[in-house]
């Protein structure tokens, strides 16, 4: 693992270009049905999938790279270089200062959801293919700079496991999966023993299992129809993290880490903020429901320190909880480029949200976990 | 109010008598809509099917609670805490007799309690009948509520709202119940996501329920979710008190957002005297609200947009939250606001710290100063309801 800046970023987006899916899938066998960029009546451009047009406030996510972060690309020749071509993100991440970057989709879904609302399992299956292939043909072949991970098919459970090892043998890092399949289509809720195979592959496989906020919107608070589009981006800027309480506090309750003791679990754009007090209220509902009673091993906190992490990218109060919450249990990202991304600053950020920490804990966080995590400079 | 052991709790729960509704009500306008408790046998009135009937409070014919009579598991003398009576007869009076209640706050060493309701009233809302009847469901609690009032200057009592009647109804319930001894009003958080056809919470519509609040200087409180669910599938594996257990990480989800929604609404700016509580909320989550409404507001330029005030100032010049447990949070309590954080023991629900508030107190405080531990437990609830 080579260092210039000491900084891994552990939540960075790819954006993916027209032909990621045309170039990649058969249009015989799909037709239109392949994701592909399509202009609108408006002279706009969007995503389309399937015949439905993909949850996107653009044609990209790139608020950060644009010359005004309150406005998305709505043509595909407005997307800057930095967001959709490797080598000018690699210049990107030198101006910001950044070692390694582990990527999450854009159009895939900032979660890897989008896929995973397609009803056609063969569809969902040849579109998460050719993401995963182009990951790393055309990224992680460029620079070992950048740390691939896969998206996967929600069903059957069989496809799911069997793409998880294609795409790891292939070299991706960790596995993006949506962490409420049964809110995106017709799939049994992410505790049940169907999914079980997901997760001893993940284990197996020691990848970590990569749940990104912004799975579904439907445990957001919309923004009032009456804001400005500029407020509303900024109320799901703010609210996306946050929902992410409730997928980890039913990660803790769901004993999925009690049966899989080796699983690393990565909850991504959540800030630190609130990690602290997620705990300290889960082991308190586990004690006041007498939990312990109910065939846990252990108490909620202690699973999360065993095997769970939350990414910060701004905010320093949750680096003041740090040993609430664990220092071997937290991530730093720059979050480029969404428009919150701290880029180009994030190294100013970092002086500022790690002021008076000291150098191995500040190191922890920004280096080590990460490198631990994904295995940085180390053979798969 | 007397201050003796230094606590008063900004969250508990009132329940009403059972016949308060019934009463109070007019039997020949309402008939057996009155809110009132019924026997039942019917199993989907039950979370733990009985073969036994079972008592259930019923508003305008609809079951309301299937998991009790009443709310109160930490009274239940049920270590598991597992145990809702089923029957009225089963509920202590110390939780619905304002006399005898006293003595369980005392045997809790505190002394006062600001009172949210308990049941029938759910999401502090009587949605079930017609505008007439929920106007004459809430007066009546307001006017119950009030009564213990009269008992002891002990019991802060916030009084509910009617919204199916206009604005200028809601306001006229909020005078009526100010000027009956309540100290503020608690409500839905967007009530037209809790009933379709209300207007968003956002819309001026509200102006005149918000100026009459500012002007009678009383808060207003949005309890937990306040009407709102932001959640995901729960799962059907989940026994009832692992159910249970997940229920806050809920509300504090929601409450993150909507809480957001308020700081850009607007409605702090245009009255800039209001304040808002917030209540069992915790503050160990809180620091999440000033700084990323802070970094968005700064990295999207949106004092370009109408968002004058930074969103932490406006927190902390308005807006008020509880804590029960925690202790990160109490060590944030600089960064959140020292005026802007008060106790609660959510008696006598099941996460209470009930009866042993003064341990729960003494581990989440240990180490902080004498002048910023009153400050918490009771110098800012004093402050905020006037109860000097």
């Amino acid at each position: 693992m080579e260092l210039k800046y000491g900084f891994i970023s552990a939540d960075d987006h790819v954006q993916e270009h027209p032909e990621v899916w045309t170039g990649r899938m058969s249009k015989a066998k799909w037709g239109d049905r392949i994701p592909h960029v399509e202009r609108q009546a408006d002279g706009t451009e969007r995503w389309m999938v399937d015949g439905q047009k993909v949850d996107l406030p653009g044609v990209a996510l790139a608020g950060a790279a644009m010359p005004d972060r309150a406005q998305e690309p709505q043509r595909w020749e407005e997307v800057p270089g930095i967001a959709y071509k490797p080598g000018e993100r690699l210049t990107a991440m030198d101006v910001d200062g950044v070692d390694y970057s582990v990527l999450y989709p854009s159009v895939a879904g900032r979660a890897g959801e989008t896929f995973g609302r397609l009803t056609d399992a063969a569809l969902e299956l040849a579109c998460v293919q050719a993401y995963n292939d182009w990951l790393i043909e055309e990224w992680a072949a460029v620079s070992p700079r950048f740390i691939p991970q896969c998206i996967v098919p929600l069903a059957p459970i069989e496809a799911t496991v069997n793409e998880i090892k294609r795409a790891v043998a292939k070299g991706h890092r960790g596995v993006v999966m949506p962490s409420v399949p049964m809110m995106l289509r017709e799939v049994p809720h992410i505790n049940e023993a169907v999914y079980d195979p997901v997760w001893a592959t993940c284990q197996e496989l020691d990848v970590p299992l990569c749940f990104h906020s912004g799975a579904s919107r439907d445990f957001q608070f919309p923004p009032y129809a009456g804001f400005s589009p500029e407020i509303a981006a900024a109320m799901e800027a703010i609210t996306r993290p946050v929902s992410t309480v409730l997928v980890v506090a039913n990660f803790l309750y769901s004993k999925i880490l009690d049966r899989f003791p080796r699983l690393k679990v990565v909850f991504a754009e959540t800030s630190l903020a609130w990690g602290a007090y997620e705990l300290e209220l889960a082991d308190h509902q586990f004690e006041r429901q007498r939990l312990q009673s109910e065939g846990y091993e252990v108490s909620p906190s202690v699973l999360f320190k065993r095997q769970c992490h939350l990414v910060g990218w701004y905010d320093s109060t949750g680096l003041k909880t740090r040993h609430h919450i664990g220092l071997n249990n937290l991530l730093w990202s720059t979050n480029f480029p969404q428009a919150t991304s701290t880029w180009p600053e994030s190294q100013q950020t970092i002086a500022r949200c790690f002021e008076g920490i000291p150098e191995n804990e500040r190191r922890q966080v920004l280096v080590d976990n990460a490198a631990r995590l994904y295995k940085v400079g180390r053979a798969n | 109010m007397k201050i003796q052991y230094g606590l008063i709790s900004c969250d508990s729960h009132a329940q009403l008598h059972k016949d308060a509704w019934t009463s109070r009500m007019s039997k020949a306008k309402f008939g057996d809509n009155i809110p009132q408790i019924r026997e039942t046998t019917d199993k989907a009135h039950m979370i733990r099917a009985s073969d036994k009937p079972v008592e259930r409070w019923f508003v305008h014919g609809k079951v309301v609670g299937e998991r009790g009579t009443v709310n109160c598991p930490t009274v239940m003398n049920d270590p598991e805490r597992k145990t809702f009576p089923q029957r009225w007869e089963e509920v202590p009076s110390l939780v619905y007799d304002p006399v005898e209640r006293l003595k369980a706050l005392d045997r809790d060493g505190v002394d006062g309690e600001v009172l949210f309701p308990n049941d029938p009233v759910q999401s502090s809302t009587f949605f079930q009948g017609d505008a007439e009847f929920e106007l004459a469901c809430v007066r009546a609690y307001n006017d119950g509520l009030a009564e213990w009032r009269e008992v002891s200057d002990r019991y802060v009592p916030l009084a509910i709202l009617p919204y199916l009647s206009g604005v200028e109804a809601a306001a006229e319930e909020a005078r009526r119940a100010v000027k009956k001894g309540h100290r503020g009003i608690t409500m839905l958080a967007e009530p037209s996501r809790t009933r379709p056809g209300l207007k968003h919470f956002n819309d001026t519509w509200w102006d005149p329920l918000w100026a009459t609040c500012q002007d009678l200087g009383v808060p207003i409180h949005w309890h937990s979710g306040a009407g709102l669910r932001l959640a995901i599938p729960r799962w059907k594996g989940y026994t009832p008190n692992q159910g249970q257990a997940m229920g806050p990480a809920g509300n504090f989800s929601t409450q993150a957002q909507f809480i957001p929604n308020l700081i850009f609404s607007g409605v702090l700016d245009r009255f800039p005297k209001l304040k808002w509580v917030c209540a069992e909320t915790g503050v160990g989550w809180v620091n999440y609200i000033l700084e990323t409404c802070d970094h968005e507001w700064e990295r999207r330029h949106l004092w370009t947009q109408g968002i004058l005030t930074r969103p932490s100032e406006l927190f902390k010049r308005q807006i008020y939250v509880d804590f029960w447990y925690e202790r990160a949070g109490i060590e944030l309590r600089h960064l959140i606001g020292m005026d802007n954080i008060m106790w609660e023991s959510d008696f006598p629900h099941s996460t209470s710290t009930y009866p042993e508030s003064r341990q729960f107190v003494e581990r989440t405080l240990k180490g902080v100063p004498e002048n910023e531990r009153k400050q918490l437990l009771y110098g800012n609830a004093m402050r905020v309801y006037g109860l000097a």
